[in-house]
């Protein structure tokens, strides 16, 4: 088990700052030093980051799968590109309510999933992460269609480029997402390790152990999918803001994708979380460096990445389905 | 009249490869205790096999046959390979939970799929190609009338009714299907009584490829063929699957046919683009209703 369990609140908050802190300052200096290039792969790495939490909260700690977690976004980048495009809110305002609109969206979800368990939630989280985009599509005048909304991270205000310079695009983007990742990451580590995270535990390891403790398992199942999606909105508004919000902007193979990340990295740690949404999105460039000299077709190329990311995931769960951070914990204990 | 028509005609049509994709998705879920699904991941894959064959001037019948033993014969490698390796893992704590355990050869299937997806993409997805079909796909003309049914869809029909039939004797009928049936009841009873299970989880996997890459031959022809074709078919063969009950045969060709029809008449009369909504709704109904399918056995959630 990754938590001390039998932690005082106090000391919860305390533990949750300090690593919050140390992790902003690691990838501000990291983010500093980096060409604009990479400056904005790490910005797309914090935005997937949430996302993968969200996946961490909902898998991970509460034990129930969701190949939905793209549509959720999908539901927090809408809400968020409406916002600012009709009612001309500003992105300091209009993010943070894609916390609420992803909320309210896996609330629902959730009241129909409590019921289910195993491959059956996992097929209907997937039928939803395909029926999503389409209501864009069916509900073109609002939605804009398959066109999509055009929404992005705009310019730093004046003050901002006073007071520390002024930035590259990419920078920028960082700075956007920078803010709201250390936020997913304080809300997810204090929940790991509070109460609500050890009852999420007890359920997901022994439904009915846990319904004898006293723990609503029904009621706290559809708790976890809401708090879940509220991080998956929030990361479907950040990953809008690289430039267009539009059914091909959520595809299925992001949800995908953030359960790949999240299983790479290991399906129960917030280090996890990072380590995958790391390697989801710089892996794509690592192979391309490594297989530069032997100039293969586009085609090849193209599909590379998806043929390892593919690999990797089948090898992580037949050998060490507890990912990267699981397996260095477990070394740790030895 | 004539809308009423080509909905009932392509329902039946669809309906019947549909009732194929469920009942491979049937056979793995008793046999291994998986929802398979990279299953029309495998079938694109045999098709595109099917596709090179016959592009390279093979008659069609060769290319039909050659997908299906290499649909069964991928079914098999991936149990060997993946599947039961997962299953005979020593319980490491991360795997000791119920709900663990279910999610991680889903997650495993997922893989397989995004595999599956990519080498076709490296071997194949250079150039769109179609797909052929091995008989005309205009409509038969009745008193004067074409009607809104092919030569090809009476091909589909006949093919899969022959193929159900043939599932339905060798159920019954043969030892082999009968050591299936005991398996899918119970895996530990089975064993005791002889019967070797490991085999029997292969024999699921091997037909369940060859009835969906059957299923792949057939759907593939009326679009055209890439590595994300089939995506779709597996997406309405799992939910007639759990219309008809996830563990249940009979159910499986039901729920096929009822997802066809649903989807026919949706597709006539509103749109394409409700397909996906139609498919969620009908989902999500079956689920709170009757969660266990309408001929399903066993209550979905089991302690």
């Amino acid at each position: 088990m990754c938590v001390v369990s039998n932690s005082q609140p106090k000391s919860i908050i305390r533990k949750s700052t300090v690593r919050t802190l140390v992790f902003g300052a690691v990838l501000l200096f990291a983010a500093l030093r980096f060409d604009p290039y990479n400056q904005g792969q790490l910005a797309v790495t914090l935005t997937l980051f949430i996302g993968v939490l969200s996946i961490v909260l909902l898998t991970g700690i509460s034990g129930q799968i969701s190949l939905g977690q793209g549509a959720l976004m999908a539901v927090g980048g809408y809400s968020t590109a409406l916002m600012i495009i009709n009612l001309q809110y500003s992105l300091w305002l209009a993010v943070p309510l894609s916390i609420v609109s992803g909320g309210l969206a896996g609330l629902l979800l959730g009241m129909v999933a409590a019921r289910l368990s195993g491959p059956y939630l996992a097929g209907t989280t997937l039928v939803v992460s395909l029926a999503i985009p389409s209501i864009a599509t069916r509900f073109g005048s609002v939605f804009k269609g398959d066109e999509g909304l055009q929404v992005d991270v705009g310019y730093p205000p004046v003050w901002f480029v006073n007071t520390f310079g002024d930035p590259t695009y990419e920078m920028w983007q960082f700075y956007v997402a920078f803010p709201f990742a250390l936020l997913a990451l304080f809300f997810a580590s204090n929940l790991l390790l509070s109460r609500s995270g050890r009852k999420w535990r007890s359920i997901r390891d022994h439904e009915i152990a846990s319904s004898l403790t006293g723990v609503k398992v029904s009621r706290e199942k559809v708790f976890v999918f809401a708090i879940s999606a509220g991080f998956a909105g929030l990361a479907g508004a950040l990953y809008g803001l690289r430039g267009s919000v539009g059914p091909s902007t959520y595809p299925t193979s992001l949800s995908l994708m953030l359960l790949t990340g999240a299983i790479l990295g290991g399906i129960r740690s917030i280090a996890g979380a990072f380590i995958g949404s790391v390697l989801v999105v710089f892996l794509p460039d690592w192979i391309d460096w490594a297989v530069h000299s032997f100039e293969l077709s586009e085609q090849v190329s193209n599909y590379l990445p998806a043929l390892v990311g593919g690999i990797l995931l089948i090898l992580t769960v037949v050998i060490n389905p507890a990912g990267v951070a699981g397996g260095a914990h477990r070394h740790k204990h030895k | 009249m004539d809308t009423l028509l080509a909905a009932l005609f392509t329902g039946t049509s669809r309906g019947a490869i549909y009732a194929l994709v469920a009942m491979g998705l049937v056979l793995v879920w008793r046999g291994a205790g998986i929802v398979n699904f990279a299953q029309m991941g495998q079938a694109m894959f045999s098709t595109y096999i099917a596709s090179t064959l016959i592009m390279n001037g093979y008659s069609y019948w060769i290319g039909f046959v050659v997908a299906i033993i290499a649909g069964a014969l991928l079914g098999v490698l991936l149990d060997l390979l993946v599947m039961r390796p997962l299953a005979n893992k020593k319980q490491t704590e991360l795997l000791s939970s119920a709900s663990m355990r279910a999610a991680v050869p889903v997650i495993a299937s997922l893989g397989i799929l995004g595999v599956l997806q990519a080498l076709a993409g490296i071997f194949w997805a250079a150039e769109e190609r179609g797909f052929p079909a091995p008989v005309g796909q205009t409509g038969f003309t009745v008193a004067g009338q074409v009607m809104p049914f092919t030569s090809f869809d009476l091909f589909v029909v006949s093919v899969v009714a022959l193929t159900l039939l043939m599932t339905v004797l060798f159920f019954k009928k043969t030892g082999v299907g009968l050591a299936m049936r005991a398996s899918a009841l119970d895996q530990e009873v089975a064993k005791l009584s002889g019967i070797r299970t490991n085999g029997v989880r292969a024999l699921s996997w091997a037909i369940s490829g060859a009835a969906s890459s059957l299923a792949g031959l057939l759907l593939t022809p009326s679009s055209n063929l890439s590595p994300y074709t089939l995506d779709l078919a597996l997406i309405i063969g799992f939910t007639a699957a759990v219309v008809g009950g996830l563990d249940s045969l009979p159910g499986s060709v039901l729920g096929g046919f009822i997802l066809g029809f649903i989807i026919s008449f949706v597709n006539y009369y509103m749109s394409p683009e409700d397909i996906f909504l139609a498919i969620l709704a009908v989902l999500i109904f079956v689920l709170i209703v009757r969660p266990r399918g309408i001929f399903g056995g066993k209550d979905v959630r089991r302690v």
